[in-house]
């Protein structure tokens, strides 16, 4: 027989490459699972050994800690802590992320600008700051500016006897009443600013003549307000030093401060990079069509190019929003009773470790999840349609 | 050619995988009778069913946590030994468990991790000012050992503050250590004395020292033995601290080891005991070659001399698992309990107090050893 007549005409099962990628894959997969298996297993047989309690019963035990400026106390339980955890996590994420984008905003804004001092400064402090590590810059924040160049208690800064500044906290002239009214009538008051907002545009369009919706909708802002609060008959309280401390006011407390403030400085760094990226991404003919029709440079800014620039922003923007949240975490390293310190301090209170991080791994994760839904949608939303 | 080498790799994926799921299955019988010696286990479960007494006499070298820069109880040198109190009792462990002061490695280890260092077996022994608490005995997994230092929380101040009783600090601000059982006991205190501190976790005693120094504290609280130090090495010096009359909690400090694991822990319990007996005795690590022809026959049993009669000779071995000469080595080695706290304690101006001998009214009391 002649070797040519024994061509076969159909793939042996072994050499045909579909069945190969198949069996490929479900061998990585086997071997995943076996590893997460095994690595479950052996966590399962060292905590019975040792006797450890592996359940959530801890959650209902005394927390046998207290947190400054808070109800929360000593008896109360620890999943009450991780809940004031969780607020004070969010509670510096949201501030933090929406002055980043600001701040990151008028950065990267400046970096293009056309006078050289603005656009070397601004240069300068994003090549400066995103080139440190978090926890450096964090470290630096607590112990040379708040602890050593913020006043001691006994002297200190009172600007306009409005606030006090010291290195125990910051305290601001701050509202007196329930923080839930204090909170609808910003929302009712929001909501006001953006309906005649919509409304002035929907004139505007029909009329040709113009929106000028911010004014309108900042003046109803402020009038919502006034009478909200001739209304309830809110009052003010101001700062005062009382004992080694403060009275009235709203007090920040000084670790939240410089989270806050090393928080915002990072991510705004790298949100400028992203926002002149963006603004660069905007096509020339753009900006040259606004300069056809006679459209001012804040104008043409505001109605042209920075719409078309967050379009491309908006992705890189949230991930740094994410991030943020993350790095929340280093607030441990200088006590700031975020998720993280709560976990550690009921740790080493007697919760046994590894149920305590599982939990806060989970509580973590939900929260990223929920911003990147958020920021999806938002996302699909301003996305470009094409056809 | 290609392809036979995806075949190969695949094929020993697969292998890989069985073995896995085959060594896993096996583990499964030795989860419900834990107590049984299974063979086909992993490292760690096989250590789990021996004592960790075997692990150290095979490994010649005591594990012990410790940390690294508490003055009068660990203090890690430049040269990279640690000198203290809770370090000597270290070195009397392996002194009596191996005959060498010296086979010991001290792992320094952060308060937050210590309970999970031991659970994970990767110290034999903490002695680390670890307080004796109820959730720690249940919850931790931890058996804690013959208290060798009796303390007490209490409270420090800048002298210049002009507070001389805990009671004059209305609504200030104490300053702890994270994760300890001080947090705690300063927060009760706080309420029960209606007083609304603050209190302020740090992460480590150098945090709270620059916070303390920045006038961000006014107070701080801790074991009275651990303010003793930190004050002698306090860098505006001694004197511009104060410690306040006050003790406000009990703290018993002593050593501790894994649940279920008694020889381990006699072990470890006999070593303390060693050197508190040896004080009582009035036995020296100067004058402990002397005692050995003392004619005193519980003397002579402590120090595991062959007692030498008309009918034989014999030599005391209780059946610890320890050699018998262990009293003897640890003493010649470490020292007696009050030479130990004169060596380290009394230098930061720390009283015996509580912690003096029975005999003398205090708490200090060994077992007979016979």
């Amino acid at each position: 027989m002649s070797p040519l007549t024994g061509v076969p005409t159909k793939t042996p099962l072994w050499r045909d490459i579909r069945v190969l990628k198949w069996l490929f894959q479900l061998a990585v997969l086997a071997i995943f699972v076996g590893i997460i298996f095994w690595l479950y297993n052996n966590y399962q047989v060292n905590i019975q050994r040792s006797k450890i309690p592996t359940g959530l019963d801890f959650l209902d035990n005394p927390a046998n800690f207290t947190m400054p400026g808070n109800d929360f106390n000593q008896s109360s339980p620890v999943w009450s802590a991780f809940v004031q955890g969780f607020y004070n996590t969010l509670r510096v994420s949201v501030v933090g992320i929406l002055l980043a984008i600001l701040i990151g905003t008028l950065v990267g804004m400046a970096r293009l600008s056309k006078n050289f001092l603005v656009r070397t400064v601004a240069g300068a402090y994003v090549e400066v700051i995103r080139n440190l590590p978090l926890l450096v810059l964090l470290t630096f924040m607590n112990l040379a500016v708040v602890l050593q160049t913020f006043p001691r208690i006994e002297d200190a800064w009172k600007p306009l006897d409005l606030f006090v500044v010291s290195n125990r906290g910051i305290a601001i002239p701050w509202f007196e009443g329930s923080g839930i009214t204090l909170l609808s009538v910003l929302l009712a008051a929001l909501a006001a600013a953006v309906i005649i907002a919509w409304v002035r545009g929907k004139y505007s369009d029909r009329t040709g003549k113009p929106a000028r919706g911010l004014l309108y909708g900042t003046t109803i802002f402020v009038l919502v307000i006034v009478g909200a609060w001739l209304a309830l008959g809110y009052s003010w309280t101001l700062p005062l030093v009382q004992d080694r401390g403060t009275e009235g006011g709203l007090r920040l407390d000084p670790s939240f401060f410089a989270l806050l403030v090393t928080l915002v400085v990072y991510t705004s760094s790298h949100i400028a990079e992203i926002v002149r990226g963006s603004i660069l991404a905007v096509p020339r003919g753009q900006g040259e069509a606004a300069d056809a029709l006679a459209l001012s440079g804040p104008k043409k800014m505001r109605l042209v190019i920075l719409p078309q620039a967050f379009r491309v922003a908006l992705p890189a923007v949230g991930n740094q929003s994410l991030n943020l949240i993350k790095n929340s975490s280093l607030g441990a390293a200088i006590s700031y009773f975020e998720l993280t310190q709560i976990a550690q301090i009921t740790v080493g209170n007697g919760s046994p470790a590894v149920p305590a991080f599982t939990l806060t791994l989970l509580v973590y994760l939900s929260i990223s999840l929920t911003t990147s839904l958020i920021i999806n949608i938002f996302n699909r939303r301003l996305a470009l349609v094409e056809r | 050619m290609k392809k036979t080498v995806g075949i190969l790799a695949a094929l020993a994926a697969a292998t890989l995988v069985v073995s896995g799921c085959a060594a896993s299955t096996d583990v499964e019988p030795a989860e419900e009778t834990a107590a049984d010696t299974s063979t086909e286990t992993t490292e760690e479960t096989t250590t789990s069913t021996e004592s960790v007494l075997t692990a150290v006499q095979e490994a010649g070298v005591v594990r012990c946590g410790t940390r690294d820069a508490l003055p009068g109880f660990a203090v890690l040198q430049e040269d990279g030994t640690h000198v203290g109190f809770d370090s000597d009792f270290c070195r009397a462990i392996a002194a009596a468990v191996l005959g060498s002061a010296d086979a010991v490695e001290m792992v320094d280890l952060e308060t937050a991790d210590r309970f999970t260092a031991l659970q994970s077996g990767s110290i034999d022994v903490l002695v680390r000012n670890t307080t004796w608490t109820a959730s720690r005995d249940g919850g931790e997994a931890a058996t804690f050992l013959q208290t060798n230092f009796y303390d007490g929380q209490g409270m420090m101040v800048e002298a210049s503050s002009g507070y001389s009783s805990v009671s004059d600090m209305n609504g200030a601000v104490v300053c702890v250590a994270k994760g300890t059982t001080t947090e705690g006991n300063a927060a009760l205190e706080s309420s029960r004395l209606g007083l609304g501190w603050e209190v302020r976790p740090f992460d480590d005693t150098d945090l709270l020292q620059e916070a303390f120094l920045a006038g961000q504290c006014d107070g701080w609280s801790s074991d009275v033995s651990q303010l003793t130090g930190f004050r002698s090495a306090y860098p505006d010096g001694a004197d511009a601290l104060e410690i306040l009359p006050e003790v406000f909690s009990k703290e018993p400090l002593g050593p501790a080891v894994l649940d279920g694991d008694t020889q381990w822990a006699q072990v470890v319990n006999w070593a303390i005991f060693a050197t508190i007996q040896a004080e009582e005795f009035g036995i020296t690590s100067a004058n402990v070659d002397s005692f050995l022809a003392s004619e005193d026959v519980t003397i002579q049993r402590f120090l595991g001399v062959e007692i030498t009669t008309d009918e034989g000779s014999a030599v005391l071995d209780p059946g610890l698992g320890l050699p018998e000469d262990f009293a003897y080595q640890v003493v010649k080695q470490v020292g007696n309990y009050g030479e130990i706290f004169e060596r380290h304690l009394a230098p930061l101006g720390l009283e015996r107090g509580v912690n003096a001998l029975w005999s003398d009214g205090g708490l200090m009391y060994a077992p007979p050893y016979r």
